[in-house]
């Protein structure tokens, strides 16, 4: 039923302005926020304006989470500032709760533009009962089944096989949704990522992969992690598109991943799409040393420059509406409320209690587990 | 049978150190000592590894010897296994032991399986290094005691340092050995866990266990992360008047039966510890050999503490562990039988 002809050349329309496998990242806007080609009629002062807001909202809460780890209050977090354009821009190719996202750790960005409640990514961060994932995996790995955002997994490129298998999944029940999987470009050499990635070009499951190639897995960076020159000709193992985009670009996001993903849709089979872009912080808290271990100060500065809210700023003052400082001095501080009142929400309901540990292992507790629970609950009425 | 072999006496200088310091200082030696030693894996040359295991060695040895891989644990074991083939003695680690997963195939298809299935021909001595266990606060992709697959695998050697000196011995063993060895380090006693550690050079002989306290009604045996947590309840027990033996076991394959069964058999009783889930745990292969061989002098049911049959919660790590007041009621009820 799921059978591709091996000869079925992969087709994209002749009229698509979008080339994949081009040389260099495609992009519309430059650094200093000038368009270098046409930009569509879709981005007007509103829209930008909106998607300026959602990425300055990420990278504050970035910022916010950063200050929970120094107090204490949380115990991982790995920032996504500088991929602000890609992540806002993804959400933007996609249609949000139709299709369904097998996301990656540093996707909190992706999960807030596409609308999942700040609150519930501040419960899960905190391991408080209003987190939806009940405090089990570490912070920082959210899921939303309301947004068919599927909970994140550490294990790096391990969604990637279930992602083919749900957009086979669609393929069968003969939805007209698709499956965004993304990943970091370190994700790209574990054997997961070639497994997925070959079942669904096998399978022509619509499936768009996204790698979000911030160039270091850690402290390994591109060169050392593939001879290949970049991510995105892989593609060609397996039989399907691969396009090369600024990731700093939140246009070029929009255009080319919105643009695959409709390809995608019409049933063409899978498709990959590497986002050039990079992470200015460490890798997590856990890396604070970065600049001091791995990686210039000079090369962090080169990509500080590329800043993609920046960019965003730029085309705005370019197209004659210049964000005003005190509105972005307003949204910042705003964001910060809104974070901390979640946080004390969050807090308010307190930690999930030892019976949690027992519940959701199987649909139904088996007798072992019973037992162990009954064990507990002993130990702990014994400490009372 | 080893506790007094281990320490030599009048064997010259000591240091304190950490159970990573020791693990380090144990490669870097090996580096030294022996050309076809190399080290690698992810992010291990710059950076140092994750936990700093391996910094300062691609400074001091270069990056021909100590080197990061791809993100790909199936690499990182699959390549250390042709490398052992062709005559190198690689210390391949794996970030968090969670993550063998990716490499699983290699280990016990490939690694595992070399030397039987030339019929000797090939071997594959290597080393996989890699952090295991909880009360990290890492929720279940960074905290999990996955040993017992690999010693349900025929071919593999497993151990798990509790201290310094054996971290640094044992490891030095298995890079001078002839099979592949899993070698788990209990990331929460990387630095919690300090000892005296020889300056000169040793060895701890996989397979043989340690006597941490010496007593006469119960048999606590442990392992890795534990160790500290049955030695803390061995302490409250005493206070109270009962003996207990604290046996560590540092080797899980091949594990010390003689010094486990001959202390049952002066105690009568035991108490097996560890923090991995409990189905299938390794310790129920120990229970099953005390029942078989000493059942005579047993007073009371083998205890058993470990994890529980859940995966490796976040919020409830300290729940999850077996820590001393867990341990010290397995003792009680056993003692009371
Ligand atoms: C299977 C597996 N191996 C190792 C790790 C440890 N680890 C966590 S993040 C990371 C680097 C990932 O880099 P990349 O895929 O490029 O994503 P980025 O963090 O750069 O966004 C590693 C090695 C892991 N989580 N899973």
């Amino acid at each position: 039923m799921m059978t591709a002809s091996p000869s079925s050349p992969t087709t994209l329309p002749l009229a698509s302005p979008i080339e994949p496998f081009s040389p260099e990242p495609l992009r519309w806007v430059a650094e200093d926020g000038r368009p270098v080609r046409d930009l569509p009629a879709r981005y007007t002062p509103e829209l930008l304006r909106e998607l300026h807001r959602e990425m300055v909202r990420a990278r504050e809460f970035d910022r916010k989470l950063v200050t929970l780890l120094r107090q204490g209050r949380t115990t991982f977090y790995a920032q996504s500032s500088g991929m602000e354009a890609t992540q806002v821009g993804l959400a933007r190719s996609i249609r949000v709760g139709h299709d369904w996202v097998w996301p990656y750790y540093r996707d909190h960005t992706l999960g807030l533009a596409m609308g999942v409640p700040m609150i519930d990514l501040i419960s899960q961060c905190l391991g408080t009962n209003s987190d939806l994932c009940k405090g089990r995996q570490m912070p920082h790995h959210f899921g939303s089944a309301s947004k068919n955002f599927v909970s994140i997994s550490s294990s790096i490129a391990s969604q990637v096989p279930p992602a083919a298998g749900n957009a086979m999944a669609q393929k069968y029940l003969g939805t007209d949704e698709i499956t965004l999987c993304t990943f970091g470009d370190g994700a790209t050499s574990e054997g997961d990522w070639h497994a997925g990635l070959n079942m669904a070009g096998a399978a022509k499951a619509p499936a768009l992969f996204v790698c979000e190639n911030n160039q270091w897995a850690i402290s390994t960076n591109l060169a050392a992690q593939t001879a290949s020159p970049n991510i995105h000709i892989k593609a060609k193992a397996y039989g399907m598109p691969g396009f090369y985009v600024d990731g700093n670009d939140i246009v070029a996001v929009m255009e080319v991943c919105g643009y695959a993903a409709e390809w995608v849709r019409a049933g063409n089979g899978p498709a990959l799409v590497e986002c050039l872009t990079y992470r200015v912080g460490s890798h997590s808290n856990a890396d604070a040393d970065a600049e001091k271990n791995y990686r210039t100060r000079d090369e962090v500065n080169s990509w500080l420059a590329r800043d993609p809210i920046a960019r965003v700023e730029g085309l705005l003052a370019h197209l004659g509406h210049p964000v005003d400082a005190e509105e972005r001095a307003d949204l910042i501080s705003a964001v910060h409320r809104a974070v901390d009142a979640d946080v004390l929400k969050a807090e308010a309901t307190g930690q999930p209690d030892w019976r949690i540990m027992f519940e959701d292992v199987y649909a139904d507790t088996p007798p072992h587990l019973r037992e162990q629970a009954a064990f507990v609950r002993a130990e702990m009425e014994g400490q009372k | 049978m080893t506790a007094t072999q281990e320490r030599p006496t009048g064997a010259g200088e000591t240091r304190i150190l950490t159970l990573i310091q020791a693990v380090t200082e144990a490669m870097r030696e090996e580096l030294a000592r022996d050309e076809r030693v190399v080290v690698f894996g992810e992010d291990v040359g710059a950076r140092g590894g994750v936990f700093l295991a391996t910094a300062g060695l691609q400074a001091e040895f270069g990056p021909r010897r100590v080197f990061d891989t791809p993100l790909s644990e199936a690499s990182v074991v699959g390549a250390a296994v042709g490398m052992a083939v062709r005559g190198l003695r690689p210390i391949a680690e794996i970030q968090f032991a969670d993550y063998m997963g990716p490499g699983f195939d290699q280990i016990i298809s490939q690694a595992a399986k070399i030397r039987y299935r030339s019929g000797g021909q090939f071997t594959a001595p290597m080393i996989i290094r890699t952090p295991s266990g909880g009360g990290v606060k890492g929720g279940h992709h960074h905290s999990q005691s996955p040993e017992s697959y690999f010693t349900h695998t025929p071919g593999l050697k497993v151990v798990m340092p509790s201290t310094p000196y054996d971290a640094k011995g044992l490891l030095k063993a298995a890079i001078r050995g002839e099979d592949p060895v899993i070698y788990f380090e209990p990331k929460r006693l990387y630095r919690a866990a300090k000892g005296e550690v020889p300056s000169h050079d040793y060895t701890v002989k996989i397979g043989e266990g340690a006597i941490r306290r010496e007593g006469t009604d119960l048999t606590l045996v442990g392992y890795g992360g534990v160790m500290p947590d049955a030695e803390r309840a061995a302490a409250a027990l005493a206070a109270e008047g009962v003996s207990v033996e604290v046996i560590d076991l540092r080797s899980l394959v091949p594990w010390d039966r003689e010094l486990v069964l001959s202390s049952v058999q002066k105690t009568g009783r035991a108490v097996l510890v560890s923090e991995a889930p409990r189905i299938s745990n390794f310790m129920g292969e120990v229970a099953y050999v005390i029942q078989e061989q000493a059942f005579d002098s047993l007073l009371a049911p083998v205890g058993q503490v470990a994890g529980f049959d859940t995966p490796y919660p976040y919020v409830q790590d300290k729940v999850y562990l077996p820590g001393p007041n867990r341990i010290t009621a397995a003792c009680v009820k056993a003692l009371n039988y």
